[in-house]
């Protein structure tokens, strides 16, 4: 290979040494410390990992997480695959509607956040349309009663990522054989059959880029919860991203959040590998 | 192609060179701060000024922009940055080998934090003889002060608290400011049966502000002496006298507009400007969010008194400026400081800020307020003790256990025990960080 080549690969590599994985080394070394930013950090050891399992806010948070990183990855996915297989065949209008489903993503998350934030109003759009047929029962302070907080982020955090995950489908099923559904629509298989054990082996590989993006995406959501609630009320919708956030950059427990952050990075980790191994091997 | 080779090579080169600087750079956490001072003090007494400022609200910056602009000495840049983003930052400016020379915040424990750090510049000489702090109230010096008698804070103007309230909907009501607490707990029960939301109160997305209702309570009840302990860790939520606060502030919740669990302190200001909410404690500041044409009819009244035995205390939070100890130019920030705490400067920005801002310089001619800061500086004048609010007495960390333990309070009073037991677990783990 020619060297400007290795230049071109070094370069990369250097920047995400020095502003990616140097800064994440150290959050390693500070979640074993105790620092407010200010001074010298003082080492305290497992401390801060203790702590976490005394912690009640650091349980709701690992709830909230699990329920966050399967709500949020099976509704998108489900959605998003739902679409992707309407919305495969050209049909009239069909560009629009994948246009206008995509173009949520277009927001960022804490515009996606505001924009939902006033729907969910007491007096917002949301509330006025049940009550306008008839479900004044249903109405409520969604994003102000801990029982739906978590859920009505999550709606409007799926409303966001399922024109992503469909036009990541639309694509696999491009890249899928139409000849054998149509060998398999000769043979007499249904429609179902014809998805479930013929185009959706085929997506393998979609799906985990798929498994993969929504893992992280989902690990690493902050800024629709901290835009919509802040992890309130009274903690109910913290996930491990907020709580680490608030820990780190309200309360400036910089060792305590790192700690936070390690535990996030672990389970990140953990997801990936053994997807991909597992992956793998079937391969 | 081959001649731009070179250029792109060197370009890349350079990339590198920043990417691998970054490598070699400090550890985190490492305390590289003790090098930071760079020479500190008159490295170069002529060189331009930052001043780093939180107050990022149209008005207010205006106003601070209106008195830097008339500053006459070294030349001096306004960085503005929203008070959220300022407050994790803080440390980062204060620590980092370039700090900005003179910063906004607030008087009280977190600058006293700093201050013991040697993060603070000294300004003692500023309250000193012909000094632009010298003839400030001694209640001020106090605030300013470190635990060993030196000043670090330059306190610029602060306000007052009470329940606010629309004139021309007394009158149309026939109702009056109430005297005693029992005439209170009346008139919101008597507004509320002709449909009026009697108290508004936003806790949506600045929950904090269920901790005005709750530093009063504790102040009327307990008195400002057992406040002030309770927030430095000195008594415990779990107890007696704070459960009695939480009976007398359970018997408000059913008059507090319950849409405010899903408002900012802004939003809770429209219900009182539309007439359908009746009355609102907050700090005076928030006139800056009322229509223009309604701030004339706005008033208020002291928080009734429940116990007559305490001192009467109210809350008057100040705000000012203070001075990175690693500053290259310790003279300018301090002649900045001057300007800034400087009886006309403060006549500016109060005039400017949009909210109901009292000056900290006596030598300030107040006659053209409007009479509702009239009424403000007496009311605090007639006070025998002067407290920040819950965040400035204790620290930030404390005010989100407050936060979570009041907003659950406001949602569920009947589990009042459980939410204490839990406010003083959260509490200890701060006290002890």
């Amino acid at each position: 290979m020619p060297p400007l080549v290795w230049l071109f690969l070094l370069v990369p590599l250097g920047i995400e040494l020095a502003w990616v994985f140097w800064p994440a080394l150290n959050s390693f070394s500070l979640s074993f410390s105790r620092w407010n930013g200010v001074g010298a950090a003082e080492p305290v050891g497992l401390d801060n990992y203790q702590r976490m399992f005394d912690d009640p806010i650091v349980r709701t948070a690992v709830q909230n997480t699990v329920i966050w990183t399967i709500g949020f990855g099976g509704a998108s996915v489900l959605i998003g695959l739902s679409l992707a297989v309407a919305l495969n065949r050209p049909r009239r209008g069909v560009g629009i509607y994948r246009s206008a489903i995509y173009l949520p993503m277009v927001f960022s998350l804490a515009v996606t956040g505001l924009f939902w934030r006033v729907l969910y109003q007491p007096d917002g759009s949301i509330n006025t349309a049940l009550e306008g047929i008839g479900l004044d029962g249903v109405a409520r302070q969604w994003l102000a009663d801990p029982d739906t907080a978590l859920y009505a982020v999550l709606v409007a955090a799926v409303w966001r990522q399922v024109g992503y995950i469909m036009v990541l489908y639309l694509a696999g099923l491009k890249g899928c054989d139409p000849t054998l559904e149509e060998a398999a629509a000769v043979d007499g298989a249904s429609a179902w059959q014809r998805f479930r054990h013929v185009v959706f082996p085929q997506l393998r590989s979609v799906n985990t880029v798929i498994f993969a993006v929504t893992v992280i995406d989902s690990l690493r959501t902050f800024d629709i919860v901290w835009a919509m609630t802040r992890g309130g009320p009274y903690n109910s919708s913290q996930l491990l991203s907020t709580y680490m956030f608030e820990q780190g950059f309200t309360s400036l427990n910089l060792g305590y959040s790192s700690a936070l952050a390690v535990v996030i990075f672990l389970l990140a980790i953990g997801f990936i590998i053994t997807y991909l191994v597992r992956a793998t091997r079937e391969d | 192609m081959s001649t731009s080779d070179i250029s792109r090579r060197g370009f890349l080169a350079g990339t590198a060179a920043i990417g691998l600087s970054g490598i070699l750079g400090g550890c985190v956490g490492s305390g590289g701060s003790t090098d930071g001072g760079g020479g500190g003090g008159d490295a170069s007494p002529s060189g331009p000024i930052t001043l780093q400022s939180s107050a990022a609200d149209p008005k207010p910056k205006a106003a601070l922009k209106a008195v830097v602009d008339a500053f006459q000495g070294a030349e001096t840049t306004i960085n503005t940055v929203a008070v959220e983003n300022f407050r994790a930052q803080l440390p980062t400016y204060l620590t980092s080998s370039n700090p900005p020379d003179v910063l906004t915040w607030y008087a009280g424990s977190v600058a006293r934090d700093y201050a013991s750090e040697g993060l603070l510049l000294d300004v003692s000489d500023l309250w000193e003889g012909d000094g632009a702090c010298a003839g400030f109230s001694d209640a001020l010096r106090d605030l300013s002060s470190t635990e060993d008698g030196s000043q670090i804070f330059v306190p610029t103007h602060y306000y007052w608290w009470g329940v606010f309230h629309r004139t021309s909907a007394f009158d149309e009501w026939g109702v009056q400011a109430p005297e005693t607490w029992e005439d209170f707990l009346a008139l919101c029960e008597m507004l509320r049966g002709r449909g009026i939301v009697p108290l508004t109160m936003g806790t949506g997305s600045t929950p904090w502000v269920a901790s005005g209702w709750f530093d009063y309570l504790n102040l009327r009840i307990n008195g400002p002496e057992y406040h002030l302990e309770l927030l430095s860790g000195e008594h415990s939520f779990d107890s007696a006298e704070v459960r009695a606060v939480m009976t007398e502030y359970a018997k408000l919740i059913p008059f507090i507009d319950p849409n405010g669990r899903s408002y900012s302190w802004q939003e809770a200001v429209t219900p009182l400007v539309q007439n359908e909410a009746a009355m609102y404690l907050m700090g005076a500041f928030f006139t800056q969010s009322v229509p223009s044409d309604v701030v004339d009819d706005i008033d208020f009244f002291r928080v009734p008194i429940i116990d007559e035995s305490l001192p009467v205390a109210e809350e008057a939070p100040t705000d000012g400026y203070f001075a990175a100890s690693g500053t290259d130019n310790a003279a300018g920030a301090k002649e900045l400081m001057s300007h800034l705490a400087a009886p006309d400067s403060q006549q500016t920005y109060v005039s400017k800020a949009g909210g109901a801002y009292l000056p900290t310089s006596p030598e300030v001619d107040t006659s053209g307020f409007s009479p509702m800061v009239q009424k403000g500086i007496q009311l605090l004048e007639e006070s025998d003790r002067l407290t920040q609010f819950f965040n400035r007495d204790s620290s930030d960390e404390l005010q989100t256990t407050a936060d979570a333990a009041l907003t659950r309070f406001l949602d569920q009073p009947d589990q009042v025990d459980d939410i204490l037991s839990q406010w003083q677990q959260a509490a200890e783990q701060v006290f002890q960080a």
